[in-house]
């Protein structure tokens, strides 16, 4: 048409919004019609009013071959002609010189070229997108510059405020005071380990080896049970005596009940108050004795605790 | 005393020399105010010291870890931002109370039926009453007196209190029989270079060796997936993915074999043991472990994993320590050679987290020497599975972070 010489005038000597100009000879066109990528008279989308190129759906993976005519050159809404192309690459092919069978051989060819690099490149995404997908890689995405900068305040003050050499030393402090080590520690010089052991005695609780007994076992649990747990036992060393008469007692006491087919609780309970009533005058408590007064309250206390537990 | 504003003149005034004597005035006044008091209270002090420890106790900074709220819920589900301890407490609580009116009204009824029982225990019925009335209200005291402090008095983490939900839903963490003995696959993310990274790590990780992931170019790359098969087949018991960004180390992903759970932190802070000033070269003694302060069900869940990463049974006499402490969700890694040594007169004995001495070690501290390396992780993701793409279902994805989590500052997850 005569207005395509005009429109390439305009274009090619005064100014077009799609031209990207280089140092080089060559310019290049960002039309997205555009068949080459190239600005020249033959390839440019605006100046020519038949025209023909190869586009890509913007989402799916489909190709259509555009083309614009003379005859519709008035209505811009119905300028392009657009057909879908087969997935057969070869099929594609012979669809191009078909529909294009009298077109200008500039226009078939490079129509043709673009469907081959656009299939190409169509190839290669589908086998990197699967690459990636085997290996799963992008785990984290990395945070945005605002979020990583809150972050790193934060850090910093969690840091100030973990005092982590000084918890460090208490807990390490803490496990050598409960014998988290043994009896015989490798990790502490022997001045220190008598220091330690001396300061056990010192508190009191009795005989070294009970102390240590004690101290493992409040590490195993929940503190607040073990707090209660210990009040239980100390109650139950105060009142433990030797006595046979007791003993006796006890005996027929718990053979009557195991008859009766009580609770076990009031057993526990009348057995201290026999103990309380008795314990005046017996002060010195047999070790055997209360070997074996302890693993059944013990026992009693560990179901109890395994009903806590099972939560 | 403490900050008064200077007069209007001494800002406003236009002659400058004029203003600067009035400032300068201003600021001597109020310093040498501030200093009297200060004297003044030394003194008062030095004659009686109760005055200073009233002074103390009452001057504690308010910090986030007082502020820290909870979600007030009966749960402890994976997301639930909830004190196991407390919550624990409270059970046990509710319990005893349902327990105690169980009893009472037994006894109520045992009272009604009471002659048609005729037994030895009837002459000391009234006693045991009194002496069980007695106990309950003991412990009632002693709750009393324990409830109100909320501060931890140990931060060490008490894996016992694992909820069953959580034991249900990672059974291969938590299962009855002991674990195996750890053996660790460190390798880094792909096209990496961070091998020196990757080789301190194996030094932090006891029985952990380096298996470098890039090949040339154009050969096969392994995934994750695969690679975590093979490791299963050889016997390692985790795998460990080192992600780098800008030649630094910025990720850990841990996979624990065979079938998950996976883990995603984020490193931040990295410093290898030979930057640090003063640094100590670590041995290959199995460390001793210390989790602190993991407390929510997804905390006890990281302690839980990083618990069979390390054999249990330590190496006194290597004398090491690997720290992983908890704070504010950040998780500072540590790893240091500890000493037991007298302490010196200039020195205060440790104590505990309120300041009180910690009894029975009153002369004794511990030297610390840092080995490395130091950083510190923040849990981003839990998949149920090997990674991402390991992991399928619903629950695929059993917890992640959230910018939104850290809306409120006094809220955490760990």
């Amino acid at each position: 048409m005569a207005s395509d010489e005009i429109v390439w005038q305009i274009i090619n000597q005064q100014f077009c919004a799609f031209k990207l100009k280089t140092e080089k000879q060559q310019n290049f066109c960002r039309n997205e019609h555009n068949v080459t990528g190239l600005c020249n008279r033959q390839s440019c989308p605006l100046a020519n009013s038949r025209y023909a190129t190869i586009r890509q759906h913007p989402t799916k993976d489909t190709l259509y071959l555009y083309m614009k005519t003379v005859e519709r050159a008035h209505l811009p809404s119905k300028m392009w002609e657009r057909i879908k192309l087969s997935n057969n690459y070869t099929k594609a092919l012979e669809q191009i010189d078909e529909r294009l069978i009298y077109w200008p051989k500039f226009l078939i060819h490079k129509c043709k070229q673009r469907l081959t690099r656009l299939t190409q490149v169509q190839i290669r995404m589908r086998r990197i997108a699967a690459e990636d997908e085997r290996l799963g890689e992008k785990l984290v995405p990395k945070l945005a510059p605002k979020v990583r900068h809150r972050e790193a305040t934060r850090e910093r003050k969690a840091e100030a405020a973990a005092k982590l050499e000084r918890t460090i030393e208490r807990e390490l402090l803490e496990r050598l005071r409960q014998g988290a080590y043994g009896d015989q520690p490798l990790n502490v010089s022997e001045d220190i380990w008598k220091k330690v052991l001396n300061a056990m005695e010192k508190g009191g609780e009795g005989e070294r080896d009970e102390d240590m007994d004690k101290g493992i076992e409040s590490d195993e649990e929940f503190d607040g049970i073990a707090e209660s747990e210990d009040e239980d036992a100390d109650a139950a060393v105060e009142y433990v005596s030797d006595a046979e008469e007791s003993e006796d007692e006890l005996e027929d006491l718990e053979d009557w009940l195991e008859s009766e087919d009580e609770e076990e609780e009031e057993e526990e309970d009348s057995d201290e108050s026999e103990a309380e009533k008795a314990g005046s005058k017996r002060k010195r408590g047999k070790v055997t004795k209360m070997k074996n007064k302890r693993p059944k309250q013990q026992e009693k206390e560990k179901l109890a605790l395994t009903n806590d537990l099972a939560w | 005393m403490g900050f008064s504003k200077p007069p209007v003149q001494a800002l406003k005034i236009a002659n400058k020399q004029k203003r600067k004597e009035l400032f300068v005035a201003h600021k001597r006044a109020s310093g040498k105010e501030r200093h009297e008091e200060r004297h003044r209270r030394r003194k008062e002090e030095s004659r009686n010291p109760e005055l200073k420890a009233a002074r103390l106790a009452k001057n504690v900074p308010r910090t986030l870890e007082h502020k820290r709220v909870w979600d007030d819920v009966d749960d402890d589900s994976l997301g639930a931002v909830v004190d196991l301890e407390q919550l624990k407490r409270r059970r046990m609580e509710q319990a005893e109370a349902e327990e105690r009116a169980a009893i009472e009204a037994a006894e109520k009824m045992e009272e009604d039926d009471d002659d048609d029982n005729d037994s030895m225990l009837d002459s000391d019925e009234e006693e045991d009453e009194e002496a069980r009335e007695a106990r309950l209200e003991r412990q009632r005291e002693k709750r009393a007196q324990r409830n109100p402090s909320i501060a931890p008095s140990t931060t060490s983490t008490n894996l016992d209190l694992t909820p069953t939900s959580l034991a249900l839903k990672f059974p291969s963490l938590f299962s009855d029989e002991p674990p195996p003995e750890p053996k660790i696959l460190v390798t880094t993310s792909l096209n990496s270079t961070l091998h020196e990274e990757a080789h301190i790590l194996t030094t932090l990780f006891p029985n952990s060796n380096y298996v470098p992931r890039s090949s040339h170019r154009y050969g096969h790359k392994y995934s994750l997936r695969e690679i975590c098969k093979f490791s299963t087949e050889k016997g390692y018991t985790a795998v460990i993915l080192m992600k780098e960004d800008q030649k630094k180390p910025t990720g850990l992903s841990v996979v624990h074999l065979p079938k998950g759970p996976t883990f995603h932190f984020t490193i931040s802070n990295w410093i290898e043991g030979k930057k640090l000033p003063g640094h100590g070269n670590p041995t290959n003694h199995y460390p001793e472990l210390l989790l602190n302060n993991f407390k929510t069900p997804l905390g006890l869940l990281t302690a839980k994993l990083f618990q069979t990463m390390f054999p249990p049974r330590p190496e006194f006499e290597g004398r090491q320590v690997t720290a992983l402490h908890n704070q504010r969700d950040y998780i500072f890694v540590r790893r240091f050679r500890y000493v037991f040594r007298d302490k010196r007169a200039t020195e205060k004995s440790v104590t505990d987290a309120e300041g009180n001495a910690l009894k029975g070690v009153e002369g004794i501290r511990a030297g610390l020497q840092e080995l490395g390396p130091r950083f510190t992780l923040k849990l981003r993701r839990v998949d149920k599975g090997v990674g991402r793409a390991g992991s399928e279902g619903d629950d695929a994805i059993q917890w992640e972070w959230k910018s939104k989590m850290e809306k409120d500052r006094k809220r955490f997850n760990l």
